[in-house]
C-alpha cells in the first residue's frame, strides 16, 4: 500500500513532501514553482519553461540533455506549464525507473536524474546576463505555435473560450500559455532576471514517490536547492464569488462538421469548502460519467451527441457542460441540459444515481493511490487549497454526503454563459 | 521483475491471462475479439460463400453489445461501482472495465454480456444517431485526418485505409440481421482473448471463469475464413491534401512496409528492430530531429511511430510545421545522409537502455499491460518475451533492416493546410 506524504520545508518557502512506497517501478519527482495567473506576467511565464529544456550550463543543447537522460534507461523528463484556479504554474517532471529492476551494476539514477534536473531548473544557458538569445527567439515561436494550437482541438477549445467568455474581467480568462500580443516585447535579459525572482521569492513544493528514504531525500533536496531565498511572495487567493449579472450567449462561426456547446457555470464552492464534496457529487450525478443525468437523456435517450460531461474547475468555482451535436440541435439540446440542471435543483435524484455516483468517485479515489503522477496531482491540489487530506479521508467525506446536501449544492449553481461553435 | 502471468486455455477454445499486481486498489479486465474494422469480407459458420458487409460494423458491433433486454450494461456496472469502456481498431474490439470492489461479480457481468448479444430493429436504429455525432468528430480532429489520409495514399484496397467508424452514409445500410451475421461469426471463445490484472487471487480468478463459461454451449467453428483484397507493395498516391479549420499545417509521412506477411516472433524482432531504427534517425536525441528543430520545422510535437501488423505494417512520421514540403525534402534528404554515413552505435546502444527503461515503466499501469498484451497476442506474441528479444537483437538487424525499411520509393505524405479565409 502506499505511505502518505511526510512534509519538511527545507529553504525559506521551498516545502517537500516525501512519498516512500515500493508499489511502483519508477522514482516520480515533480517540482512546481508558484506563480499568480495575471495579465502582466503570463506570456513571459509561459516562455521560461520552453527556453530552459533547451540546454543548461552543462548541457548546452537538447540533444546533450535527452542523450543524459536515454542514458538514465530513458528517465521521463519534462518543463511544462499548469494552470490551477487563478495560479500559473512552471512544473518540472522526472521519472527514473528503480535501479532494482535494471541489469546489476546500474545505480544511482535517482541522483543522476536529480543532478539533471536541478541544472536544468538552476543552472541555464546563459550569454550577457540574459538566456541564451538564438533559444529565447526560436522557443518564442514555438511558444505561439502552442497558443495557437488549442485552435486545433476544438473539444478543448469550445470549453476554454466558454470560460474566457463568462469569466472576461477575471484572471482566470488567461490561456496557460499566455497571449501572443505579448510576444514581440519580451527580451532575454529580462526574462532570465524574471526567472532569477520566480526562483529566490516564489513558493516551490518539491515532490518525490517511490522507493526511497524520506530523510535521505530531504538531505539530497537540501543540497539541490541552495538557492539564495527570502521574502517568499505569498500568492494572491483565486476570485470565487463572481455575480452573475446577466446571463451571455455567445455564438462562434468556424467551417466544422460538428457543433460544439458548452455551458459555463458558477459553483461558488471550492475545494476546501464545507460543501466540496457535496458539489463533487452534484457534478457526478449531472454529467461525471455513464450513469450520469446529461448522458442518460442527451446521449441515451435523444441521441443528440456521442459525447456529453459536466466537469469542474475546483480551484475556480466553475463548471462546464460540454457536448458535440449537430448544429440544428442547439435549442434541442440546450433544453434538455438546463432540464436536467433543474431536475437536480428540485431534488429529482434517484437513489440510483446517488449511489452510482458516489461508488464512481470512489473508486476513482482509489485508483488515483495507483499512480504516482495523479498522487501528486491530487495532492497539490490541497496544498492549494490550504487543506491537506489523505486520500482515505477524502472517501469518508464522500461516504457521508446527503441527497439534501446535493441538492443544496445544485441550487447555488449560476448559469453564467451559453457558448456555441456553430458553422460558418 | 515480480509479475507473473497465469494462463490457460479453456476447453471452449478461449485463452484466459491473468496477472496479479500487488497493493493494486485498481483491478482492470479487458475481454476482446479478433474482430476489427479490417475484417468486412468472411464466411459466416455454416456458409460456403463469403459475405461483404458495411464500413464501420465492427465498431458499431461494438456500441450495440452494451444493450441488453434490461436495458444498458453500462449502467449495471457503475451500480457495481465498476467504469466499463470498450475500442474497437483495425484488428481488434475490446470490451473492459475498471474497479476496485466487487472484482467478480463485475467479471461475470463483462463475460456475460459479451457474450449475450441483444439487437431490436429500434435499438440498432437509434444508435445511429450517436455514431454519426462521433464520425463527425473525428471530421473536425486535424491529427485524426492527417493520419486516416495518409493510410489512403499508402494502400490501393486494403481496408485499413477506411475509417474504423466507416462513415455517416455506411453506417446507414447497418441492420440488425448482418450485426447478428458478424457477431456469430467473430464472437465465439476460439476467437477471443481474457486478460485480467489487479491484486485479486490467479486461481480463484480462473475458477470463476471457468465455471462461468461451464454454463454455455459452443461450437468449434475452426480458423475463420476472411477475405483481404490483394495489397500490390507499391503505394497508391505519393501526396494526400486536405484543407481544415486550423492554425498551422499538420504533416505526417508514411512508409509502406514490404515485408510483410509473418507474424510470432519473427514479427516482435521486426517490431523491436524497427522502433529502434526509428529512434536512432529521428528521435529526439538525433542529430536530424536537432537540425529540423533549429530551422523551425518541427517541435516537441513531432513523433514517431510503427505499427506492424501480420499482412501490413507501416511507419508515421510527423506533426505540426510551418512547412510541410520543405519537412518533407528534409526528412528524405536527411535520410539519404544517414545510408550514406551508415547508423551509429552509441546511438543504438542508449536507445536500447531507453527501450529497457520504458518497458519497465509501463508496469506501473495496469490497463497498459493488458491492452499492450491483447493487442500483441492476436499477432501471436507473448509481450512477456520483451526484453528478451531486445537483448537478442542487434546493432547488424538494425542497419539490415534499414537496408530495406524507409525506402523513398514506398513513402506517402499527408497535409492538412489551414483553410483560406
Amino acid at each position: 500500500m502506499n505511505g502518505v506524504f511526510v512534509k519538511k520545508e527545507i529553504n525559506d518557502g521551498i516545502r517537500v513532501f516525501v512519498n516512500s512506497t515500493d508499489k511502483f517501478k519508477t522514482i516520480t519527482v515533480k517540482v512546481f514553482v508558484h506563480q499568480s495567473l495575471r495579465e502582466e506576467t503570463v506570456t513571459k511565464t509561459a516562455l521560461i519553461p520552453f527556453v530552459l529544456k533547451r540546454g543548461c550550463e552543462f548541457m548546452p543543447t537538447s540533444q546533450e540533455i535527452t542523450t543524459y537522460l536515454e542514458n538514465l534507461y530513458g528517465a521521463g523528463f519534462d518543463v511544462d506549464i499548469i494552470k490551477k484556479g487563478e495560479r500559473q504554474i512552471i512544473e518540472f517532471d522526472m521519472d527514473v525507473v528503480n535501479d532494482k529492476f535494471l541489469p546489476p551494476n546500474t545505480e544511482g539514477l535517482l541522483e543522476k536524474g536529480l543532478q539533471a534536473l536541478k541544472e536544468i531548473m538552476m543552472n541555464p544557458l546563459l550569454e550577457n546576463g540574459g538566456f541564451n538569445k538564438t533559444y529565447f527567439e526560436q522557443e518564442k515561436d514555438v511558444l505561439l505555435r502552442n497558443i495557437k494550437d488549442l485552435f486545433n482541438n476544438k473539444r478543448a477549445y469550445a470549453v476554454e473560450r466558454c470560460f474566457q467568455e463568462m469569466c472576461r474581467d477575471e484572471r482566470f480568462s488567461l490561456y496557460k500559455y499566455g497571449k501572443e500580443e505579448d510576444l514581440e516585447d519580451l527580451d532575454p535579459v529580462k526574462l532570465y532576471d524574471y526567472y532569477d525572482e520566480m526562483l529566490k521569492h516564489n513558493p516551490i513544493d518539491v515532490f518525490v514517490m517511490g522507493d526511497v528514504d524520506v530523510e535521505k531525500v530531504f538531505e539530497t533536496a537540501e543540497k539541490m536547492f541552495k538557492y539564495p531565498r527570502g521574502n517568499i511572495k505569498a500568492i494572491p487567493p483565486t476570485l470565487v464569488d463572481k455575480k452573475v449579472e446577466k446571463e451571455k450567449t455567445v455564438i462562434e462561426k468556424q467551417k466544422v462538421n460538428q457543433g460544439k456547446l458548452s455551458l459555463g457555470l458558477r459553483t461558488y464552492t471550492v475545494y476546501g469548502d464545507d460543501d466540496y464534496y457535496p458539489l463533487l457529487v452534484c457534478n457526478g450525478i449531472l454529467g461525471g460519467g455513464v450513469h450520469s443525468k446529461l448522458f442518460q437523456n442527451v446521449r441515451e435517450k435523444a441521441s443528440l451527441a456521442y459525447y456529453v460531461f459536466s466537469r469542474i474547475e475546483k480551484l475556480k468555482g466553475v463548471m462546464v457542460i460540454a457536448s458535440g451535436i449537430e448544429f440544428k440541435d442547439y435549442d434541442k439540446t440546450l433544453d434538455i441540459t438546463k432540464k436536467q440542471i433543474s431536475d437536480l435543483k428540485n431534488g429529482v435524484i434517484s437513489d440510483y444515481e446517488m449511489s452510482a455516483t458516489k461508488k464512481m468517485i470512489i473508486s476513482s479515489l482509489k485508483e488515483v493511490a495507483d499512480n504516482p503522477m495523479a498522487t501528486i496531482n491530487l495532492y497539490l491540489d490541497g496544498v492549494i487549497a490550504g487543506k491537506i487530506e489523505e486520500i482515505d479521508d477524502m472517501i469518508k467525506n464522500i461516504e457521508k454526503v446527503t441527497k439534501q446536501e446535493v441538492v443544496e449544492a445544485a441550487n447555488k449553481l449560476k448559469l453564467d454563459t451559453v457558448y456555441f461553435l456553430t458553422q460558418e | 521483475m515480480k509479475e507473473r502471468i497465469v494462463s490457460k486455455v479453456l476447453d471452449n477454445g478461449l485463452s484466459v491471462f491473468l496477472m496479479r499486481k500487488k497493493g493494486y486498489n485498481k483491478k482492470f479486465a479487458i475481454y476482446a475479439t479478433h474482430y476489427g474494422s479490417i475484417d468486412n469480407e468472411f464466411v459466416i459458420p455454416g456458409e460456403e460463400k463469403p459475405i461483404k458487409v458495411p464500413d464501420g460494423i465492427a465498431h458499431f458491433l461494438e456500441h450495440k453489445l452494451f444493450e441488453e433486454e434490461y436495458g444498458s450494461v453500462m449502467d449495471r456496472f457503475a451500480e457495481q461501482g465498476a467504469s466499463s469502456n470498450a475500442y474497437t481498431n483495425y484488428t481488434t474490439t475490446a470490451y473492459l472495465f475498471s474497479c476496485t470492489d466487487r472484482f467478480y461479480e463485475n467479471l461475470d457481468l463483462l463475460i456475460d454480456f459479451v457474450q449475450k448479444p441483444y439487437f431490436t430493429k429500434e435499438n440498432v436504429e437509434k444508435e445511429k444517431g450517436i455514431i454519426e455525432q462521433e464520425i463527425r468528430m473525428y471530421l473536425d480532429d486535424p491529427g485524426w485526418r492527417v493520419f486516416m489520409n495518409l493510410l489512403k495514399a499508402l494502400y490501393h484496397k486494403h481496408p485499413v485505409r477506411i475509417d474504423i467508424a466507416g462513415s455517416v452514409e455506411s453506417i446507414r445500410q447497418i441492420d440488425m440481421d448482418t450485426l447478428y451475421k458478424c457477431y456469430e461469426t467473430f464472437y465465439n471463445p476460439e476467437n477471443m482473448v481474457l486478460f485480467a490484472v489487479g491484486d485479486f487471487d490467479e486461481a480463484e480468478a480462473l475458477n470463476k471463469i471457468e465455471s462461468n463459461f461451464k454454463k454455455r454451449k459452443y461450437e468449434v467453428h475452426g480458423k475463420i475464413k476472411r477475405f483481404y483484397p490483394e495489397e500490390p507493395k507499391e503505394i497508391y498516391k505519393t501526396k494526400i491534401v486536405e484543407n481544415l479549420s486550423v492554425s498551422e499545417p499538420l504533416f505526417h509521412m508514411g512508409f509502406k512496409d514490404t515485408d510483410v506477411g509473418y507474424d510470432g516472433s519473427k514479427l516482435l524482432k521486426k517490431d523491436i528492430t524497427t522502433r529502434i531504427l526509428l529512434d536512432m534517425i529521428l528521435g529526439r536525441s538525433s542529430k536530424l530531429y536537432r537540425q529540423l528543430y533549429e530551422e523551425g520545422l518541427i517541435d516537441d510535437r513531432f513523433s514517431l511511430d510503427y505499427e506492424g501488423q501480420k499482412d501490413y505494417g507501416f511507419c508515421v512520421i510527423g506533426g505540426p510545421t510551418r512547412d510541410p514540403e520543405m519537412l518533407h525534402d528534409r526528412i528524405l534528404k536527411g535520410l539519404e545522409e544517414y545510408k550514406v554515413k551508415g547508423l551509429n552505435k552509441e546511438d543504438y546502444e542508449r536507445n536500447k537502455k531507453k527501450m529497457i527503461g520504458n518497458y519497465i515503466k509501463g508496469f506501473n499501469s495496469p490497463e497498459f499491460i493488458a491492452t499492450t498484451f491483447i493487442s500483441y497476442h492476436f499477432k501471436n506474441i507473448n509481450i512477456l518475451q520483451y526484453l528478451e528479444y531486445l537483448n537478442i537483437i542487434t546493432f547488424k538487424d538494425v542497419e539490415e533492416r534499414f537496408s530495406s525499411f524507409l525506402d523513398p520509393k514506398y513513402h506517402s505524405y499527408s497535409v492538412i493546410l489551414p483553410d483560406e479565409k
